[in-house]
């Protein structure tokens, strides 16, 4: 069954092969079956009997990853949303794409979300379920820029992609989260452990990210702006992706998730106001579209906020509801976004305004979208779903108590209010878009093209779904028992519809529909009386400005910040890195008291290595004075050789003469290299920038001094050497300790020493070389 | 058979000697580098399943007991980093005779390379604090020598900051290691820490730890000692610019790992505390470095520091989670940092420019390319399933396990930065109509891509084969929790 | 005298670091050198100064200076040479070039 979810993933490798046969067959043919199959397999769990089904496959269990297959009544519901209407998408695409288009891609991309998705509803393992979930995230992407030579789908799928990973990563913080303090990560043992996370102090932290991660897939406010652009992807990836599964995802997880959240209250406070607040917002300026798949998209952000809001509310009604809804809202905005691509396609146009009348040309078309919009409204009729489920949406909202806080309790007042608000322009928008198309005078010649109807296999998938609508309207209990009681069980235990009836009495929902019918029946008319209040609210503002403007700073801000400290100068770069390791070492040590000074055990001072270090200081300050080569070579030799005569004086007479013999080489070297380089000039630096070298150069020595003051006062330990005094002779061979230590106790330093200096002879070969090499060429 | 331990050390040395006397025939030349790689590349695999089968091998060089001698300690994490360090130079060794010009090939490229090998493997092995800076100089000075290869003008001026900014820091250390010695008396790593620990890290010793830390994260190119880095890598060849990003700053934290797990243990309020900061820094100012630039080099060179910083924060967590996330993402950064830097220098050489507002399109002529970097850019920003994910799952788990929840969440920021400043050069440079006035014909890239492709199958191996390689890196964290394995294997106690 | 060869070999940090400050190679070279002579004279001091005799083992002599810092430094010597003369080099071939020999002038363009 596991193997199920990887069949669209595994037959994606074998569409480029496929699509190479796209003039004669179209490749959409053979991808038709892969979720057919899915569909045919699955929907025989249907039945009243149905008992959820684990199948677990061991992935990085070390890590508690693992790919836990679970189907109960949700996964269910999903899985069949995702193979039914994935089958009919992938048909009506036969139509919609050309074949001159890059069929392989389309579907390699589409088989690659189907996976995906199915991954994400059908997993009981959270990460599991996150990795398939940035799949979606990516796969979408992809197909969002499947016209990538066009801006506007460049700017969508970037969009797309930095809304929802952004989301996706935050929700796997809260995954983490859940998972260090539950100790589990299988949903259902969190669920089984939700008195640990309620009383954990993370709480509100791991729910916000998980929020997060649900509110931006599943487009709500002020996550939704990438929604619209998403449209920019081709139709059937909007009706597939954008409108029936993918944005669904976010409810899915919400849904998933509930158990473990629904009695903290913060949970309903958030998830109920995002949800009505999306619903409102994305209703009313669906009326202000004229692009008809972007009045579909802000349609889709307002219905996915109707179903969030009912999760929010968790109560047995709200949970029926909203699942009765998701499978409503796939069938009639399914149909409408076909129906949207068939005109594009046959008027070539989506704008509403260059639209009209279109009734008597394409008159099955029509039929269809006067179904789905309809439906969309809530117009009650006894043959459209969705009238069922907006009035049981209103039932909810009625029965909503909460003990809570103030806001809660706010909340519980004014959410059937908004609900009416939002489904009033719901309303209003779906009339705006029925009659907007079909309705009003024709227009004909403002098109592209001469309107006739659409083929005949365009208009199945839609006319499928339409029969759907009507289906569940007329027997809506047939779904109800076998279906979709399992899916709100499997959300909340204690939900279970009952009967589903058209007709209840006249009581407080039904009441709340005929205003929802008679005030959006007048603003509707009376559009273009009100319709300026759009220039109010909202007004200039919008939050794709927002985004832009976070988009463009990230970029001016970075380089700004970038800019300054990264200016290519040494001198810059020594000072930042200095000043650091100053400021942060000096304050360790008074931080821990570090500094020791011991006066015992010194060697006596004598007046010669006195003389010595005086010459040593007073040469090593001259080159900071000095303004000729000449001098400051001469200046530098001379604290070399004051080096070596201190190694002298402390015994060390193999180190005096090495240093003896290097620091002679070295000088004849600087000689070589002085003759090259352009003569010393006088230092020229401005005052404050002197002051600035001379503090971080003094704290630097005077650190340094204090370190090794330290240091050498507390010796608490024997060094090792006395072993290689005692050892030298009769192990080493040798009498000379410092030597034998050289070659033979510490061999490996001084093979890799000898290794260093061979290298700085090659590469001093090549600088020259090459360049002599290039001066021939040339 | 403790000899084992040295073999990764001395084989590419000598191979690097080899090469340098048939330096003038190329097509030789390739031959033996690739021959030699692919041997020293099966030593070091038989050597790490050795270690991890059987435990630590530890090698007294000259037959000088421990702590007198220098002596080799090839542990898990140290034979797993050489492992690595080895995938990376085949495929490195692979990529270059179709990155690099002939000429360069014949100025000994082959012999530096191998002695960065050698250097690189000697520091993860080596178990003597003076040992290491001896390596250190080898790994540095044969990578002067690598980024001048070329001599172009930019080039030498960066190359010139580079070699200034490493050469102060060396001397630091070597000052720090006497510093050091004058407390301890000691330049063996073990026994220093034994003895730090004996004396509870009081006094000046702290001070000088933060003082080593200085060294290692200027090499590291953690925050604020980063300056250095981006100018100076997008400088060279690409196959150069992918052997620095995979393997010196690596062994610069990898320093950090081993001294701050083993010797300077004992006031973690102070540094390890410190490092999560430190680590925060890194990843904020390397992702807004990465978003400023065009340069579509500099926006790979930038994303190793919060790379860095992703390593580093499980240093400071210093927990098992923690740590076992910041060893399996110093393995996978390596990995995929290498196949980026082969893959900009394989985009700017058929784009003719790393300027990515004059590239568009290139998807039309060069598909497997453009695939390639967008799995690239996945796998960087630790997308699942490729190896990024795994280490940041533990990094995060180390991190709330600590209760440090803000650095976790600018982590999953960075994350989200770090795949825009990528996706950026898909987007940009691969969508988007084919270039018209395009004077460039099509260049073969096969040659190329082909390493690219090795690296990111390891990548792909290590995300989803997650499983085969936890249980080692798990065991890894827990041996570097508990220092006393360390110390007890090389002393013998 | 351990803490006055301290105090010198901070001195000529400082004077080192303040010429690493510099703009012109010559001086950055020259900060280089003295730096490491800081350096070995903190390796030495911290073996001890002239306690005993040089670490050439002869009859009758009990007690030698500790000869660890002494074969450290020279290794580091050694390797401090290396550096030198290749960043020689590398400083001649950079200002020829880039015809300067003035760091600030070698910054490069943001973008480049």
């Amino acid at each position: 069954m596991i193997f199920a979810i990887f069949i669209p993933l595994l037959f994606a490798l074998f569409v480029p092969l496929l699509s190479k046969l796209k003039e004669r067959i179209h490749t959409g043919i053979f991808v038709l079956f892969i979720p057919l199959s899915i569909f045919l397999y699955f929907i025989r769990f249907i039945g009243k009997d149905f008992v959820p089904i684990k199948q677990t496959y061991q992935w990085i269990p070390s890590l508690g990853i693992n790919l836990d297959f679970y189907l109960d009544g949700l996964s269910l519901l999903f899985i069949l949303l995702i193979s039914g209407i994935g089958t009919l998408v992938v048909a009506y695409s036969i139509y919609y794409l050309d074949r001159t288009e890059r069929l392989g891609h389309f579907y390699v991309y589409l088989l690659m979300f189907m996976s995906a998705m199915l991954g994400v509803v059908s997993f009981d393992n959270i990460f599991a379920i996150y990795t398939f979930w940035e799949l979606t995230s990516i796969s979408s992407f992809l197909l969002i820029g499947y016209w990538h030579f066009k801006e506007r789908s460049r700017y969508g799928a970037q969009k797309s992609m930095l809304i929802t990973i952004f989301g996706g990563l935050s929700m796997f913080g809260g995954f983490i989260l859940l998972s260090v303090i539950a100790g589990t990560t299988s949903i259902r043992e969190l669920i089984l452990h939700a008195d640990i996370i309620l009383n954990s102090n993370y709480l509100p932290l791991a729910l916000i990210l998980i929020l997060l991660g649900a509110f931006t897939k599943s487009a709500q406010f002020p996550f939704h702006i990438w929604l619209p652009d998403a449209m920019e992807a081709p139709t059937p990836v909007s009706a597939y992706l954008h409108s029936a599964t993918m944005v669904k995802a976010g409810i899915y997880l919400v849904a998933r998730l509930s158990p473990i959240f629904s009695s903290y209250e913060w949970f309903f406070i958030i998830v109920s106001t995002f949800g009505i607040v999306t619903l409102c917002w994305g209703s009313y300026m669906a009326v202000r579209q004229t692009d008809l798949k972007a009045i579909l998209a802000f349609s889709t952000i307002s219905q996915l906020g109707m179903i969030m809001a009912m999760l929010g509310f968790g109560t047995k009604v709200a949970i029926f509801a909203a699942v009765f809804h998701i499978l409503n809202h796939a069938t009639f905005k399914g149909s409408l976004f076909m129906v949207a691509g068939v005109i594009d396609v046959q008027t070539g146009t989506r704008d509403i305004r260059k639209l009209g009348g279109l009734f008597t040309f394409l008159p099955i078309t029509a039929t269809l979208a006067l179904f789905g919009t309809f439906s969309m409204a809530g117009i009650p009729l006894p043959f459209l779903n969705g009238f069922y489920s907006k009035e049981m949406f209103f039932d909810s909202t009625l029965q909503l108590t909460q003990s809570g806080n103030g806001i809660a309790q706010f909340m519980v007042q004014i959410i059937p209010y908004l609900a009416v608000i939002g489904s009033i322009f719901t309303f209003v928008y779906s009339m705006y878009f029925f009659f907007g198309v079909f309705g009003g005078k024709k227009h004909t010649m403002k098109l592209a093209k001469s309107p006739v109807e659409a083929p005949i296999g365009m208009l199945i998938p839609p006319m499928i779904l339409v029969l759907g609508v009507i289906g569940i309207g007329l027997f809506p209990n047939a779904f109800n028992g076998t279906f979709l009681a399992h899916a709100a069980e499997a959300i909340n235990p204690l939900s279970s519809a009952g009967h589903i009836k058209f007709w209840h009495g006249l009581n407080t929902p039904f009441i709340m529909s005929l205003i929802v019918v008679g005030v959006g029946f007048v603003l509707f008319k009376t559009k273009n009386v009100w319709k300026k209040i759009y220039d109010i609210l909202p007004g200039r503002f919008s939050f794709n400005k927002v985004y832009d403007q976070i988009i463009k700073n990230i970029d001016i801000v970075s380089t700004k910040i970038t800019n300054k400290y990264m200016n290519g100068s040494l001198g810059t770069y020594i000072s930042l890195i200095i000043g650091a390791i100053v400021v942060v070492t000096g304050f360790v040590m008074i931080q821990t008291g570090g500094f020791t000074i011991s006066f015992d055990n010194l060697a006596e001072i004598t007046i010669i290595e006195l003389t010595v270090a005086v010459l040593i200081v007073i040469a090593a300050i001259a080159t900071i004075f000095s303004n000729s080569n000449l001098a400051a070579l001469l200046i530098t030799g001379v604290v070399g050789y004051g080096v070596s005569v201190l190694f002298l004086i402390y015994r060390a007479p193999d180190l005096a003469l090495t240093q003896l013999v290097i620091e002679t080489v070295s000088v004849v070297l600087f000689l070589l290299a002085f003759l090259h380089l352009p003569k010393m000039r006088k230092r020229s630096e401005k005052p404050p920038v002197k002051l600035k070298n001379i503090i971080i150069s003094v704290g630097f020595g005077a650190l340094m001094t204090l370190v090794g003051i330290s240091a050498h006062s507390s010796n608490w330990f024997e060094p090792i050497s006395d072993y290689f005094l005692d050892t030298a002779l009769p192990i080493g061979g040798g009498k000379n300790v410092v030597n034998v230590i050289l070659v033979d106790m510490r061999g490996l330093d001084t093979l890799f020493e000898i290794t260093v200096l061979g290298i700085a002879a090659l590469a001093v070969f090549t600088l020259i070389k090459l360049r002599k090499d290039k001066e021939e060429a040339d | 058979m403790n000899n084992l331990a040295i073999l990764p050390i001395i084989i590419p040395l000598i191979s690097g000697a080899i090469l340098a006397f048939v330096h003038s025939k190329v097509s030789l030349s390739r031959t033996l580098a690739k021959l030699f790689m692919l041997i020293n590349l099966g030593v070091v695999i038989y050597l790490t399943l050795e270690v991890i089968n059987y435990g630590t091998i530890i090698l007294e060089t000259g037959e000088w007991v421990a702590p007198y001698g220098i002596v080799l300690v090839a542990d898990s994490l140290a034979a797993v980093l050489v492992l690595t360090t080895n995938i990376i130079a085949v495929a490195a060794v692979f990529y270059a005779p179709h990155s690099l010009t002939e000429a360069k090939e014949k100025h000994y490229f082959y012999t530096f390379f191998f002695f960065i090998i050698s250097g690189v493997s000697g520091a993860f092995l080596t178990g003597d604090l003076f040992n290491l800076f001896v390596f250190f100089e080898v790994l540095l000075i044969a990578s002067y020598a690598l980024i001048v290869l070329g001599g172009e003008k930019v080039q030498l001026r960066e190359s010139l900051k580079y070699v200034l900014i490493n050469v102060f820091s060396s001397i630091l250390f070597v000052t720090a290691i006497a510093f050091l010695y004058g407390v301890v008396g000691t330049v063996n790593m073990a026994q220093i820490a034994e003895r730090v620990q004996e004396v509870d890290q009081q006094g000046i010793l702290t001070t000088i730890g933060i003082l080593l830390f200085f060294v290692f994260a200027t090499k590291a190119a953690l925050f604020p000692l980063y300056y250095w880095l981006p100018k100076s890598y997008i400088v060279p060849n690409p196959v150069v610019s992918a052997l620095f990003a995979a393997l010196l700053t690596k062994v610069g934290i990898y320093s950090i790992i081993r001294v701050f797990s083993l010797i300077f243990i004992h006031r973690p309020d102070l540094t390890h505390e410190a490092f999560i900061w430190i680590a925060g820094l890194s990843m904020i100012f390397g992702v807004i470095g990465a978003l400023a630039t065009n340069n579509i080099k500099l926006i790979i060179a930038y994303n190793i520091i919060p790379a860095i910083g992703f390593i580093m924060m499980g240093i400071g967590f210093f927990n098992e989670s923690g740590m076992s996330g910041s060893i399996y993402y110093l393995i996978h950064d390596m990995i995929i940092k290498t196949a980026l830097f082969m893959l900009v220098g394989i985009i700017a050489y058929v784009a003719g420019t790393s300027d990515l507002r004059k590239m568009k399109g290139l998807i039309h002529d060069y598909p497997l390319l453009g695939w390639l970097l967008f799995i690239a850019a996945f796998v960087l920003a630790g997308i699942p399933p490729f190896s990024g994910f795994i280490g940041k799952i533990q990094l995060l788990k180390g991190a709330f396990e600590n209760g440090e929840v803000v650095i976790a969440i600018i982590a999953l920021g960075t994350s989200l930065l770090i795949l825009y400043s990528v996706m950026k050069i898909f987007i940009r440079g691969f969508w988007g109509e084919r270039q018209t006035n395009n004077k460039l014909e099509k260049k073969p890239i096969f040659g190329m891509v082909t390493p690219v492709i090795f690296l990111l199958a390891c990548s792909t191996i290590l995300g989803i084969g997650a499983e085969w390689f936890v249980p080692t890196i798990e065991s890894i964290s827990s041996d570097l929790l508990n220092p006393q394995n360390y110390i007890d294997s090389v002393l013998k106690e | 005298m351990e803490i006055i060869i301290s105090i010198l070999a901070g001195i000529i940090f400082a004077v080192a670091v303040y010429n690493l400050l510099q703009k012109q190679m010559i001086r950055i070279i020259i900060g280089t050198v003295l730096i490491s002579h800081a350096a070995h004279l903190f390796i030495l001091t911290m073996g001890k100064l002239k306690r005993g005799q040089p670490p050439i083992l002869s009859e009758g002599v009990t007690s030698y200076t500790d000869p660890l810092p002494q074969a450290l430094i020279l290794t580091s010597i050694v390797i401090s040479f290396g550096l030198t003369s290749l960043m020689l080099v590398l400083a001649y071939r950079t200002a020829q070039e880039n015809k300067t020999d003035n760091m600030e002038q070698l910054r490069g363009k943001p973008n480049e």
